[in-house]
């Protein structure tokens, strides 16, 4: 199997626009997936009867594939990129739900209990005191999320999108490694850049961490 | 990078990631939005012609694509999106306008039991089973048939020459196609109905690609179906069974557009595309893809130039 | 969506659906095969690296960025690949599930491992056990739920992507999914995706009961 790297020479601009568009479904899937996950993540924390429906519905949603979840979305959105990023933030709430429960249930009682006799309210406690120190917990799940959903925008070339899996059918089709090879490096070169920026993001948001470590 | 610009440049792919688009029309809904009948589209927002899962679409595409742009319409080419059964529903939601079809196989798809085999007839019955507010524009010269096709030894073997001598090894073969072959009138469902012809077995795999072409040569499936503008037909030596019930429909190059978009300027770039393409072109244009590995565009874009399609 | 569950009903339940080379219990056959073996093949490649890793402490930091980098891998993009290099065989579907389900294990086993108490460890060492006694009957025992858990959620993920087969020419459930996306036949689409639902729900079942059959001896 060798590589026709003049193939590549030639094909930056394609590789570009379709890196950028494989990053774009999967960035906009996580997004989406932190902005319903949150709260949904604070009713199954609260609510305890709520709690086992919501993390197991989103379990078994996991266990469903997900080119069967992009095929089925074809009726209501057809082929555009709004299935792709749909079927992605399908994924993405499993794990995002799940660690954001944990990082809400980790925050220690004693945390809470003091904002609460400095007469802060709920919400303003939510936001101070429980969504910060969950914070680790949280961007584990979003680092988790964000490299899976990478990985996974690939599946939604079999709908004519896809981003970077549009080489692994093109060269499927013509029997020509070189553009699957580079979709492959391609793919986990974005991984690998995006959960560095994520650990720096935390970095950033966490400054008290730092003066423990 | 210093904390801020890094906060900056993450927040900047917050505030661009959202930018979703709301115009997901969907395939279910629209249909009659387009003024009725012909003629009364236009192309001046630009056109998105949407391609098959097969190369041979993809060059077509990339084709009507390079001829459209030379008369001033904006294109966009959207290659690999599915089987015509995901393309045509596509194509009236209005996710795609543009479409390069093939008139005997479209024909069955839109009605399966049409009895037309004329090239004019054909047209002149899909112009009434096409559902509201698709249209075909005139067809080109080129033609692609689909063809079923066995080894050499296969044929020897079971001295097939043509359909009707399948039926003699009824519940004995496996026949290889693409997926959707299995529910059409030109595939599993006409040969059983118009021939008698049954099988062993029906195996999904692709359009002429290399999963049915590497089963017919492990000998995994005895009958393929190809397309006999695939140049491997004849590389192999493999022997295309004859059609004395002309189950197969004629199968000319037929641009399938939704009525929105079919204005004059669209119908003359492509009727000129369709009156030079030959079927012998065409063949070649897809080897150049599949074979010397060439982009369906780049290939596209040079035949145009060459044959004085767009400027030069 | 109510039609199609209706028919989906009737797609399940009908009996030629059932029969033959293409019928449900021929298609959930091959895919529990496809399934089972991948998870088998990875957990003869995850466990004892897990185990080591987690025993000697060395090669954790290389070992889970690889298993992050793993789980980067774009299944379809690997099934490709090994495809072109190798030509048409299950090895394509099997390189991708295994590679899908070593850094589950890997991670889970080695977490495991590490959450075992140092204490326990020097006290099983000062009562004069050996290395491989240390980690045979003290570490491995008290990692084992971590352990299960990895091998479960590397199982689901597993049975969901073994669907991938079809692309590739052949069986399990995937069938449905990828001949009803040609021929747009949504229920198949549903059906096949359904089934394979249950199939992992199930499977993830059996595996905690196995799990809780194993720490019966255990009082919490």
């Amino acid at each position: 199997m060798t590589i026709d790297w003049s193939w590549i020479g030639d094909h930056t601009d394609d590789l570009t626009t379709l890196t950028l568009s494989h990053l774009q479904a999967a960035l906009t899937a996580v997004f989406l997936g932190v902005l319903i996950s949150l709260p949904l993540a604070v009713v199954a924390h609260r609510v305890r009867p709520l709690r086992g429906f919501l993390l197991g519905l989103s379990n078994v949603l996991f266990t469903i594939p997900s080119i069967a979840i992009f095929v089925l979305l074809l009726p209501v959105s057809g082929l555009t990129r709004t299935t792709t990023v749909v079927g992605l933030t399908v994924y993405t709430l499993v794990v995002l739900l799940r660690n954001t429960v944990e990082g809400l249930d980790s925050v220690p009682v004693k945390a809470k209990e003091a904002a609460k006799a400095m007469g802060t309210r709920p919400l303003r406690t939510l936001l101070t005191v429980e969504f910060p120190l969950a914070l680790p917990v949280i961007m584990a799940g979003v680092r988790i999320a964000t490299v899976m959903s990478i990985s996974l925008v690939s599946v939604a070339t079999y709908i004519g999108d896809g981003g970077l899996g549009q080489l692994f059918t093109d060269g499927f089709q013509r029997n020509f490694p070189t553009p699957v090879i580079v979709g492959v490096v391609l793919t986990l070169l974005l991984a690998v850049v995006a959960d560095a920026l994520l650990v720096a993001l935390q970095y950033v948001l966490t400054p008290w961490r730092r003066r423990q470590a | 990078m210093n904390r801020r610009t890094l906060l900056g440049a993450l927040a900047g792919a917050a505030v661009t990631v959202p930018a979703l688009s709301a115009c997901s029309s969907g395939i279910t809904s629209l249909e009659g939005d387009s003024s009725a009948g012909s003629g009364g589209g236009s192309s001046k927002g630009g056109i998105t012609i949407g391609t098959a899962n097969f190369t041979e679409n993809q060059v077509l595409g990339y084709l009507y694509a390079a001829v459209l742009d030379a008369a001033g319409v904006k294109v966009n080419v959207r290659p690999n999106l599915g089987t015509r059964e995901i393309l045509i529903p596509a194509l009236k939601g209005g996710d795609i306008d543009l479409l390069p079809e093939y008139q005997g196989a479209l024909l069955h798809y839109v009605a399966p039991k049409a009895t037309a085999t004329e090239e004019g007839e054909m047209q002149n019955a899909l112009a009434i089973a096409l559902p509201a507010g698709l249209q075909v524009l005139p067809y080109g010269m080129a033609e692609d048939s689909d063809a079923f096709v066995v080894t050499r030894e296969t044929a020897e073997k079971y001295g097939l020459t043509s359909l009707a001598d399948l039926k003699k090894q009824n519940g004995k073969l496996v026949i290889g196609a693409a997926p959707e072959v299995k529910k059409r009138e030109v595939g599993a469902v006409g040969l059983k109905e118009v021939y008698g012809v049954e099988f062993k077995e029906f195996k999904s795999l692709d359009s002429s690609g290399p999963l049915v072409k590497g089963a017919l040569k492990k000998g995994d499936v005895d009958v393929a179906n190809l397309f006999t503008t695939d140049t491997d037909i004849q590389a192999n030596d493999w022997v295309v069974l004859t059609d004395p019930k002309n189950l197969i429909p004629g199968q000319h190059v037929v641009p399938l557009i939704a009525d929105r978009k079919a204005d004059s300027t669209v119908r003359k770039a492509l009727a000129r595309l369709g009156n030079t393409l030959s079927t012998a072109q065409l063949t070649e244009l897809n080897r150049l893809v599949d074979k010397d590995k060439k982009d369906p565009e780049d290939v596209a874009n040079a035949y145009a130039k060459e044959h004085g399609l767009v400027a030069q | 969506m109510y039609e199609l569950f209706k028919n989906l009903g009737a797609w399940l339940v009908g009996s030629e659906q059932w029969t033959g080379p293409d019928g449900i219990a021929h298609r959930l056959a091959e895919h529990l095969q496809y399934s089972l073996l991948a998870t088998l093949i990875a957990a003869a490649i995850g466990l004892p690296l897990g185990l080591l890793i987690g025993h000697t402490g060395k090669g954790a930091f290389v070992a889970i960025n690889l298993a992050s980098f793993g789980r980067a891998l774009p299944t379809v993009g690997l099934v490709v690949l090994v495809f072109l290099a190798g030509g048409l065989s299950m090895l394509p579907v099997y390189v991708a599930l295994v590679a899908l389900a070593v850094p589950a294990i890997v991670t889970n086993t080695y977490a495991g491992m590490t959450a075992v108490d140092p204490d326990v460890k020097d006290a099983a060492r000062g009562q004069g056990m050996r290395g491989h006694q240390v980690l045979l009957q003290v570490e491995l025992p008290l990692a084992l739920p971590l352990i299960m858990t990895g091998l479960r959620l590397a199982l689901i993920q597993v049975v969901a992507t073994a669907t991938i087969a079809a692309y590739v020419s052949f069986g399990g459930l995937g069938r449905y999914v990828f001949d009803g996306l040609a021929q747009r036949d949504l229920v198949q689409v549903l059906g096949g995706a359904v089934l394979v639902a249950v199939v992992a729900v199930i499977l993830d079942l059996a595996l905690s009961g196995l799990q809780r059959f194993l720490f019966r001896h255990r009082t919490a």
